[in-house]
């Protein structure tokens, strides 16, 4: 496996999480979703658009989120979307393997490293 | 200039897989919201298009990423829940009645069926509710008897029970609370206004307790006037004739020429012993003798805890310790044995010899209402199989199948309603109309009229129907395939046309209607044909063109034989004289009334031997041969030359000769029966002639012994009271009519003639009434089942050809010509027919041997019924069919396999 591969791969196991994550502090469009992993990463997760809006829809799919059409006043509609039960208990979940998996990763490279 | 975003992402995807307008939204506004962006951090317009454009494009790669998935519709319907269940109900009946105005051909033939279903059924069963059920109008009527005396095990001649065995019982009762005796005869009321002649009653005093009659004026006769001139008038006849008159208790009435004063006037529904009773005479009783006994009709309360046959045990233990009567018990009983007395309940007595046809008549109604209520329900669910795609396109969009079953149920509920109100309609108008249908001797004829009873089961008959009607569809809508019905395969496969359970189960209801048709068709056939066997039988006279009315001249009015002798002769002699009449006579007894006097002879035979005969004496006028043209078989008839100057002569029939009178009948020499005057001489009278029998046609076919005498060999008077007058005419008999009424008025102003009308008429009144009664309501009924038979026929063969339309189209198609098309329609109905005929023929030729002693004339198999009635219904089948057997070969086939 290529790196570039491996990134690829860290990168779609990673987004949902980013999305969960982000949803739970408030409910948000698509664009408010792109631009704040770009600034929050720093621009270090190269997160491009074009592959949020199918990871959004899977997620709906399966029933994680929920987008619904909101109109403020003065504004366009725009689809914000926010988390579901399910994606709650799922946010938590990755959560925790994301945490071990971390550490593991931290612990055996140092380890190799040493 | 502002970009249209929405246009240009829309323009990035491929036209094959165009995204969802939701998708392009939100794609469109991501877009426009990176541009600005852009923008604001600096970035030229060339430099921020081409970073969109980048998007763009990238976009379009992962189109097939790009589709919102489809989610499971949120919103279900709401659950019926009990309480809510008529909501829709109003809805429902709407829609109902607008489908109805829309295709009203299956709604009128249901209603119409039903109606007439209910109608009949409604009407026959008030008439058997009115005589076999309704509670008779006295008290407590159920503990009153009529009793029947027998010696021997023979019935009276007339009347029920002698006053020797009456007298006995009456005396020391035990199982009884009372007895009481009575009999009916027609008088002439008179006084102010036009004599009439009405029904009255004469009756022991013990009746009035008996029946817990109250009057509603004065109080009825006792014990010691039953030989007084008094009467107790009936409401109505007070009401008609006397204005109400609330003092008329103590005035005087002039009844059969005598003054009576009234003591009662009683409701009219307590009348006995029925409500056509106009008034009621003291009866007294004879006590018993050694060679006498008088008859009457009597009737007895049983004690409470008596039961009938402890009652008659008791009157027969008393007759017969009663005197025995002598020769007149064996001229009256016809022979001589031990006292035998049964005794039954008055309904029954009353009713006995209608019971069994009207129990029939009901169960012929109750078919007759089954099968239009299977042709009802038949042709709803035509209605249904028709609409089958409508009610699975309402299912499949998700109408629950309760909502569907309501709503199918409600529309056929509306129909069914709709028929039985128009069928109790019919019953209101036809119970009108009854009471001049049942014969005037029809028992308990006025107590027939729909009253709250009757439309209770007639309701209730309704609203089972009704609900037949409505379950039925709606049921088998249950089980509706609606995946086949909307792939359009529902129709029956090619020459499976019967493989569906409902064209079966509809094919199994045409077959019993069917053979209940033909079962009516049948009986009605049979009675019909008896009853014109009946009417063109050789009764040994002939009736036609003889009109007849009864003349009484009550002894109180005219005292004098001689008296009567002179106005009789004085009213032949202006009947001679009246145009349009060919013959006059008259006779004491008419030909062919059951029950006339009979007397007892003893004579010696032209042989030497002696002989006791039962025979019924009458006095005629010398033409009365002619005038019925009765038959001469040998020696001659009376003339004008027979008169007190010549010898006594008599005539007797051809039964009396063969019987008593043995091969030389002519020259014998018989009595003068009970004619001769007490104080005289026995006299007797030569036999010159005899004459063939006239013949009581019905069941029994009996004909009776029976002697003549001339009327001008009685001392120039005239025994008896009352006489018939008879009057041959030439033309029309409504017009000679008034003319022979007005010869006995011309006579005498008190003379009253009873109606004049055609003697065959009076023959058809009594004796022929309840044959004829019989064949015009099963004749109805049957009719009723044929249009019934010929409507399930026709809804069944449609129902047939819709199903199997495709199939017929196919064959169209192929090149089956239009006869054969009709041919194959056509043997689906006849076939149906030919299999309810056959049932039909079996339970017929069942019920007609179980009528065969209805029936005169025709046998029990006639060949022309066995043979009609399968031709008719088969006749029916087809002409039902042939409609929309035309219709199958004249369809454009292209428009059936389209399924235009």
């Amino acid at each position: 496996m290529g790196a570039a591969d491996l990134a690829r791969e860290l990168k779609r196991g990673s987004t949902e999480l980013l999305i969960l994550a982000l949803l739970e502090e408030a409910p948000r469009h698509g664009y408010e979703l792109a631009q704040l992993i770009e600034t929050r990463s720093c621009g270090d997760i190269s997160f491009h658009a074009a592959s949020l809006y199918p990871t959004l829809y899977r997620m709906e799919g399966k029933g994680l989120i929920d987008g619904r059409w909101v109109e403020k006043a003065g504004q366009r509609r725009r689809r914000y979307y926010r988390l579901t039960k399910a994606g709650v208990a799922m946010l938590a979940s990755q959560r925790s393997i994301w945490d071990t998996f971390v550490v593991a990763l931290d612990r055996v490279a140092r380890i190799r490293h040493a | 200039m502002e970009t249209d975003w929405s246009r240009r992402v829309r323009a990035a995807f491929p036209d094959s897989t165009p995204p969802d307008d939701d998708v392009v939204e939100e794609l469109a506004q991501h877009a426009a919201a990176l541009y600005a962006a852009l923008r604001v951090d600096g970035c030229p317009p060339e430099a921020a298009e081409r970073r969109v454009e980048e998007l763009l494009e990238r976009w379009r790669q992962d189109a097939g990423g790009l589709r919102r998935p489809a989610r499971p519709a949120t919103v279900t319907p709401p659950p019926m829940q009990p309480r809510r269940w008529l909501a829709g109900a109003a809805h429902d009946l709407r829609y109902a009645f607008r489908l109805l105005w829309r295709h009203p051909r299956h709604a009128v033939l249901t209603i119409a069926l039903l109606a007439v279903g209910i109608g009949a059924t409604t009407a026959l069963f008030s008439i058997v509710y009115g005589v076999l059920l309704r509670p008779l109008p006295w008290p407590d009527a159920d503990r009153l008897v009529v009793v029947t005396e027998t010696r021997g095990g023979s019935p009276a001649r007339f009347g029920r029970m002698s006053n020797a065995a009456y007298r006995a019982w009456r005396d020391r009762p035990a199982t009884i609370d009372a007895l009481a005796a009575w009999s009916t005869r027609l008088a002439t009321v008179g006084g102010a206004g036009a004599p009439e002649r009405v029904r009255i009653a004469a009756a022991t005093s013990s009746l009035f307790d008996l029946l817990g009659a109250r009057p509603i004026l004065g109080s009825p006769f006792g014990e010691r006037d039953e030989t007084s001139p008094v009467v107790v008038l009936s409401e109505g006849l007070w009401r008609d004739r006397y204005a109400a008159d609330p003092a008329i208790v103590g005035k005087g009435v002039l009844l059969e020429g005598r003054p009576h004063t009234v003591v009662a006037v009683l409701p009219e529904r307590l009348m006995f012993p029925d409500r056509t009773i106009r008034a009621i005479v003291p009866l007294a009783v004879p006590p018993a003798s050694a060679n006498g006994l008088s008859m009457v009709d009597a009737v007895a309360r049983l004690r409470p805890g008596s039961t009938p046959a402890q009652a008659a045990g008791e009157a027969s233990a008393r007759g017969r310790l009663a005197v025995d009567g002598g020769m007149a018990a064996m001229a009256i009983f016809g022979r001589r044995g031990p006292v035998d007395v049964t005794a039954e309940p008055l309904v029954d007595a009353v009713t006995a010899d209608v019971r069994d046809p009207l129990l029939a008549l009901l169960l012929a109604v109750g078919l007759l209402m089954l099968g239009a209520t299977a042709s009802a329900a038949g042709l709803q669910l035509t209605r249904m199989a028709g609409r089958a795609r409508e009610l699975a396109i309402r299912s499949a969009l998700g109408a629950q199948s309760a909502r569907v079953t309501r709503q199918v149920g409600a529309e056929s509920l509306l129909v069914a309603l709709i028929g039985s109100g128009a069928g109790l309609g019919l019953a209101r108008l036809l119970d009108r109309a009854i009471p001049t249908l049942l014969p005037a001797d029809f028992p308990r004829a006025t107590d027939v009229h729909v009253d709250l009873a009757v439309l209770g089961v007639a309701s209730a008959i309704a609203v089972g129907v009704s609900v037949v009607c409505a379950v039925l569809p709606a049921w088998r809508l249950r089980r509706l395939d609606i995946a086949a019905v909307l792939a359009d395969d529902g129709a029956a496969p090619v020459a499976l046309g019967w493989a569906s359970r409902a064209a079966r189960a509809r094919a199994t209801i045409l077959t019993l209607q069917t053979a209940v048709a033909c079962v009516l068709l049948v009986a009605a056939s049979l009675l019909g044909r008896s009853f014109v066997a009946q009417l063109g039988a050789d009764r040994g006279f002939d009736a036609r063109d003889v009109l007849s009315a009864r003349l009484a001249m009550p002894a109180a009015q005219y005292p004098d034989a001689a008296r009567r002798f002179a106005m009789v002769d004085q009213v032949l002699t202006r009947l001679d004289a009246t145009p349009g009449v060919t013959e006059a006579a008259f006779t004491s007894e008419m030909p062919l009334t059951p029950g006339g006097s009979t007397a007892s002879l003893s004579f010696r035979s032209p042989q030497g031997e002696p002989v006791t005969a039962q025979a019924s004496p009458r006095i005629v006028s010398p033409r009365y041969f002619a005038a019925l043209r009765v038959r001469t078989l040998a020696g001659r008839t009376f003339s004008a030359l027979d008169t007190d100057a010549s010898p006594r002569v008599a005539v007797v029939n051809e039964t009396f000769a063969r019987r008593y009178l043995g091969s030389s009948p002519l020259g014998a020499r018989i009595p003068l029966a009970a004619y001769a005057p007490p104080d005289r001489q026995p006299l007797e009278a030569t036999v010159v002639g005899v004459v063939a029998d006239a013949r009581y046609i019905g069941r029994d076919a009996l004909s009776q012994p029976e002697l003549y005498y001339c009327h001008c060999q009685f001392d120039a008077g005239l025994p008896v009271q009352t006489v018939t007058l008879l009057a041959r005419i030439d033309g029309a008999l409504d017009a000679v009519a008034p003319a022979v009424a007005a010869a006995a008025r011309d006579a005498d102003p008190q003379l009253v003639a009873d109606v004049v009308m055609p003697l065959e008429q009076r023959l058809l009144a009594t004796s022929l009434a309840r044959p004829r009664l019989y064949a015009v309501v099963l004749g109805v009924m049957a009719s009723v089942a044929l249009t019934i038979a010929g409507v399930g026929v026709f809804g069944l063969v449609s129902f047939w050809v819709s199903w199997r339309s495709r199939e017929l189209a196919i064959r169209v198609t192929l090149g089956a010509s239009r006869a054969a098309i009709v041919g194959l329609v056509l043997a689906q109905g006849v076939g149906v027919t030919v299999a309810g005929v056959a049932v039909g023929m079996a339970a017929a030729s069942g019920a007609a041997r179980l009528a065969g002693t209805q029936l005169y004339g025709v046998t029990t198999y006639d060949p022309a019924t066995f043979i009609g009635v399968p031709i008719v219904l088969l006749s029916i089948a087809v002409t039902a069919s042939l409609l929309p057997a035309w219709r199958a070969a004249t369809r454009d086939p292209l428009r059936t396999l389209r399924g235009a």
